[in-house]
């Protein structure tokens, strides 16, 4: 099992205790992954798709190059990646153009045949679950968890690729923290938009989104929230305590990335996982997972 | 069979207290919500406000959230929401103010806000007395706007309207699209104009959700994206947005990935003291726990030279 790996922006800049948890956790589960060095960044929403189709058509065909399918660790990455996917291969006029007018340059040409999957997809529909439980040596008891996906893991529908897994896969979450032994905390708000997006444009609104999904978390009783995107953590996490302020209440709520996680069932120590990292002290969560055996 | 209505109510010349009322009835298989609505107006309860006009799901009229989810009650069957047992919630929509019962404000919700994206067509001059004809092949993809019936489904999904009831909305912003594209435009930058500034364009969060809850399959979202596209090709006019538009564009052109620091200042503008300084508390705990490298640095990818390259290039060609 080898994939190129995506591990976008993010997990590099703003939350960078999420690469080296997600390649320690891909290496314990013997997921190879060749990372991919010298792509771009997908475009995230921000660039207008004149530019962001063809710089991810060069990624697309980078990887298609090396042989491997793609794996992110990023809803909005894989959402991105995902959508201009789509558009290069159900149009081959529209790909051939991108081809001919961005990638040619460099000798490069995307045939339409990488697959990009999430890492969280990975887990369900490659590595097997099955599989995954044979290695759980600390199943997270005690740890009251809300899932929470980030838009681009639920649409739009031709991005998460009508396939019989599509339906499945807006539950993979929900599942995954009662794999690990964990409680699900439910929120209505799970699979909504975390505020991020137009953090820049109204940040009042942004702020109100992350204290209705982290609050409605909160009042379920949980005791942590889990994401596989970045750009939620940074949202969720980053501005909690200005969300809070603005909506008149305490939230506290540790936020923990997917692979964290995953990792801390696996074995690996909070502090492996580099949760020390966060904005929100994970010092609750730590307590918690610190006196399982 | 028999089933179980429990309708939102509120009656504003009564106490106009939200409150609920429970209706059984027997309905016939295959009956849709709103027959049974009838039912119960007809022979329990002729208090009962709902709304309906063309009965054959084409006009959104009569939408509803029905279990909790919005639908047109004309081509809602019951039997598609009884399987759990034989008890049906009917509520009004959750972004809007309620006049009674199952009737809410339309004006409030959708017509305002459409009207406020300057729903009509500008051509020229020398076209304006004259029959404007225009090829089959231009209006492909409006026409598949065109078919809005203006339900105001995707208006019901949106993410912001909760936080944010003033958002103009994906409903007059796809109506907004229409325009903007249609090649007989004499004014579409204007028009685009009208779309640009806040509660905007630009407070859309791009989440799918409207393009999940349209029953035309018109997509929404993707027309909101089409806007801010064609917003960010011949110049955006939000001076925050374009500020965080340009920072991120430059940071991917000069080194292939985006700078956050970077962003997150530039973003605010470096004359923006008060904006800056709110930056601070989260920068300082930033630093501290790590989660920055003291000094700062952002290293050019490999690979960055070409990235340029093919930025700039699709920047030339679409300018």
């Amino acid at each position: 099992m080898k994939y190129a790996f995506y591990p976008g922006c993010v997990s590099k800049g703003g939350c960078p205790e999420l690469y080296p948890s997600s390649v320690k956790v891909a290496d314990k589960l013997n997921i190879e992954i060749e990372e991919m060095k010298d792509v771009a960044c997908t475009g995230a929403g921000v660039l207008p798709q004149y530019l962001s189709d063809p710089i991810n058509a060069r990624t697309l065909a980078k990887a298609e190059k090396m042989g491997l399918p793609m794996m992110t660790i990023c809803s909005t990455c894989q959402g991105v990646l995902a959508q201009a996917n789509y558009r290069l291969t159900s149009d081959a006029e529209y790909r051939t153009k991108i081809n001919r007018e961005y990638l040619a340059d460099e000798g490069l040409e995307y045939k339409g045949t990488t697959e990009v999957k999430h890492m969280l997809w990975v887990l369900f529909e490659d590595y097997g679950i099955d599989n995954l439980k044979t290695l759980i040596r600390k199943p997270l008891k005690g740890l009251k968890v809300s899932p929470f996906y980030g838009c681009f893991l639920r649409r739009p529908a031709e991005a998460i690729t009508p396939t019989k897994e599509s339906n499945a896969r807006k539950s993979y979450l929900d599942q995954i923290i009662g794999i690990m032994g964990a409680e699900l905390a439910d929120i209505s708000g799970k699979g909504k938009c975390c505020g991020f997006p137009i953090l820049s444009a109204n940040e009042e609104n942004s702020l109100a989104m992350v204290a209705k999904h982290t609050g409605e978390s909160k009042q379920n009783g949980a005791n942590c929230m889990v994401t596989p995107c970045p750009l939620c953590h940074l949202n969720l996490d980053g501005n909690q305590a200005r969300a809070g302020a603005q909506a008149g209440k305490e939230i506290d709520l540790p936020i923990l990335h997917l692979p964290q996680f995953v990792g801390m069932a696996l074995g690996f120590s909070p502090e492996e996982m580099s949760v020390k990292r966060h904005i929100v002290s994970t010092s609750a969560v730590e307590k918690i997972v610190d006196m399982l055996t | 069979m028999q089933v179980t209505f429990k309708v939102y109510r509120k009656d504003p010349e009564k106490d106009g207290k939200p409150g609920r009322s429970n209706y059984t009835v027997d309905v016939p298989d295959g009956a849709t919500v709103l027959e049974s609505l009838f039912k119960i107006r007809d022979e329990i309860d002729s208090s009962l406000a709902f709304r309906c006009s063309c009965l054959r799901g084409h006009c959104g009229d009569c939408m509803v959230r029905v279990n909790g989810s919005s639908r047109l009650t004309c081509t809602a069957k019951v039997t598609a929401y009884t399987q759990k047992g034989p008890e049906i919630s009917l509520d009004p929509l959750r972004n809007v103010s309620v006049i009674k019962d199952l009737v809410y404000d339309w004006d409030a919700f959708m017509w305002n806000k459409i009207g406020t994206v300057k729903p009509w067509l500008e051509a020229s001059d020398a076209t304006a007395d004259a029959e404007n004809v225009i090829a089959d092949a231009q209006m492909k993809d409006l026409r598949k706007v065109m078919s809005c019936y203006q339900c105001g489904m995707c208006d019901e999904g949106c993410t912001i309207l909760p936080v944010d009831i003033d958002f103009v909305g994906p409903a007059a912003l796809t109506k907004a699209y229409r325009f903007v594209f249609d090649p007989r435009n004499q004014n579409a930058k204007e028009q685009l104009k009208t779309v640009e500034g806040p509660k905007g364009i630009w407070d859309c969060v791009h989440c799918y959700e409207a393009d999940e809850h349209c029953p035309r399959g018109i997509e929404p979202t993707k027309r909101i994206i089409a806007l801010r596209d064609e917003a960010y090709r011949v110049g955006i006019t939000n001076e925050k947005v374009a500020r965080h538009h340009k920072s991120f564009a430059a940071s991917v052109t000069e080194s292939g990935w985006v700078d956050e620091g970077r962003l997150a200042i530039e973003s605010e503008g470096l004359t923006n003291v008060s904006g800056l300084m709110k930056l601070l508390p989260t920068a300082a705990k930033a630093l501290m726990r790590g989660k920055a490298p003291i000094p700062y640095v952002h290293a050019k990818r490999p690979g960055a030279e070409q990235i340029k390259k093919i930025i700039e290039k699709g920047e030339a060609e679409n300018k």
